[in-house]
């Protein structure tokens, strides 16, 4: 029993060792990488939020949540945009996603999203 | 309206407009013959029609969400209860001897005498356990609505609604408990929770009636407002055959009292014809990239 544990304790010690830094999948991405990411992330961030403190985006996201706006009356009603949470904040995709997906389910809702953010 | 419920809407009206013209026959003539016709042969072949596209229709939507959804559990009961009302149907329609396979009447009392006939399990399983499967869907529903807080608040004649309904409910079980001690069969104590089951389904309707209230005139919102009204269709049924076999209604009245079940059934069939709307609505091809809007 006792051979068997000091046999299991290299095997792990022989298994766990660490890999060499210079084989590290996790090496820092180049500069110009990580920024674009984070313009982009950002970009949509914007879209699924609505919280815009720049105006740059505002005539995409004004388009966004018309169609959003529209979609939402087409399959719930005029009166359902009151009982969102934010009501009084601009319609977003944060806002609604759950509810579409409620109601019309997760595939119906991808495609949806899809067809609102296609050529933005 | 979408095209599908516009389908049966306009099968519903030629179906009336047909079953009129024998109500009239029988206003002018005083005899049941073309009545007869009628409900023997048009009246549950539009019935097993409504049935069969409801159940098919909300086997679709079930398929549309995934197994961790939980609107899938919902549109699986209320499948059930399409699929209950189907087999009600087709039962009823085969003790009755109208389809060519239908010599089940010969039997007298089926599984074991629990049923006292063919007729009274078709009434059970198109009746009670349909109303159950629609009862445990709808209180889902309800449950999805409520955490979005679409649920509105009841208003004074909502709350009398609701009232009158429980205390028929309760009267109902007053008539009925004392007669357990005449050893009734199994499908004459099932057929009794029809009642309360109609009360429950009532009390469900008036809830998403004021959720559709809420929402307004779109898709899934009519999808709601259609079983709502085929809810309040079969409790007018239910009233008017009440009130028949109490007298209160006249021959004439009592045989235009039979043409409401179309009614509820066609209401029934179009709630899922309206989510399949909306919802092939947002599944739709992605048309080309092109101009904003």
């Amino acid at each position: 029993m006792n051979l068997l544990g000091i046999w299991l304790a290299r095997f792990r010690r022989s298994n766990l060792a660490p890999a060499p830094l210079s084989n590290s999948p996790l090496e820092a991405a180049p500069d110009s990488g990580l920024d674009d990411l984070k313009t982009r992330l950002n970009h949509w961030s914007q879209f699924w939020s609505s919280e815009n403190e720049s105006s740059t985006h505002s005539e995409a996201q004004q388009v966004v949540a018309e169609r959003l706006g529209r979609w939402m009356e087409r399959c719930f009603g005029q009166h359902v945009r009151s009982s969102l949470p934010g009501a009084t904040s601009q319609i977003s995709m944060a806002s609604t996603t759950p509810i579409l997906t409620a109601f019309l389910g997760r595939r119906a809702t991808r495609e949806l999203s899809r067809r609102i953010l296609q050529d933005i | 309206m979408p095209r599908l419920v516009r389908l049966i809407w306009i099968l519903l009206a030629l179906h009336l407009a047909l079953g009129m013209i024998a109500y009239v026959h029988f206003l002018l003539t005083g005899q049941y013959v073309a009545l007869d016709l009628y409900f023997w042969a048009l009246g549950p072949l539009f019935f097993l029609v409504m049935t069969l596209m409801e159940f098919c229709l909300a086997i679709v939507c079930r398929s549309w969400f995934d197994s961790d959804e939980p609107m899938r559990l919902a549109w699986g009961m209320i499948a059930g209860a399409a699929l209950a009302r189907l087999a009600g149907a087709l039962l009823r329609a085969a003790s009755d001897g109208h389809l060519p396979w239908g010599n089940w009447h010969l039997l007298s009392r089926p599984f074991g005498g629990l049923f006292a006939s063919l007729s009274q399990l078709a009434m059970v399983v198109g009746g009670p356990l349909s109303m159950a499967f629609l009862a445990v869907g709808l209180g889902r529903v309800l449950g999805i609505q409520r955490k979005f807080r679409l649920v509105g608040a009841l208003t004074p004649g909502d709350q009398a609604l609701l009232v009158l309904v429980v205390a028929f409910s309760v009267s109902q079980l007053y008539i009925n408990v004392p007669l357990l001690w005449k050893h009734p069969s199994l499908g004459t104590m099932l057929l009794w929770l029809s009642d309360p089951l109609l009360s429950l389904l009532l009390v469900e309707g008036i809830l998403v009636r004021r959720t559709v209230i809420r929402m307004g005139q779109g898709l899934v919102a009519k999808c709601w407002g259609m079983f709502v009204l085929g809810i309040v269709v079969t409790s007018a049924g239910d009233a008017a055959i009440w009130a028949s076999s109490h007298g209160l209604l006249s021959d004439s009245m009592t045989a235009l009292s039979w043409y409401i079940w179309f009614v509820a059934a066609a209401a029934f069939a179009s709630a899922p014809a309206y989510q399949f709307a909306a919802i092939s609505l947002a599944r739709r091809d992605l048309s080309p990239v092109g101009a904003r809007r």
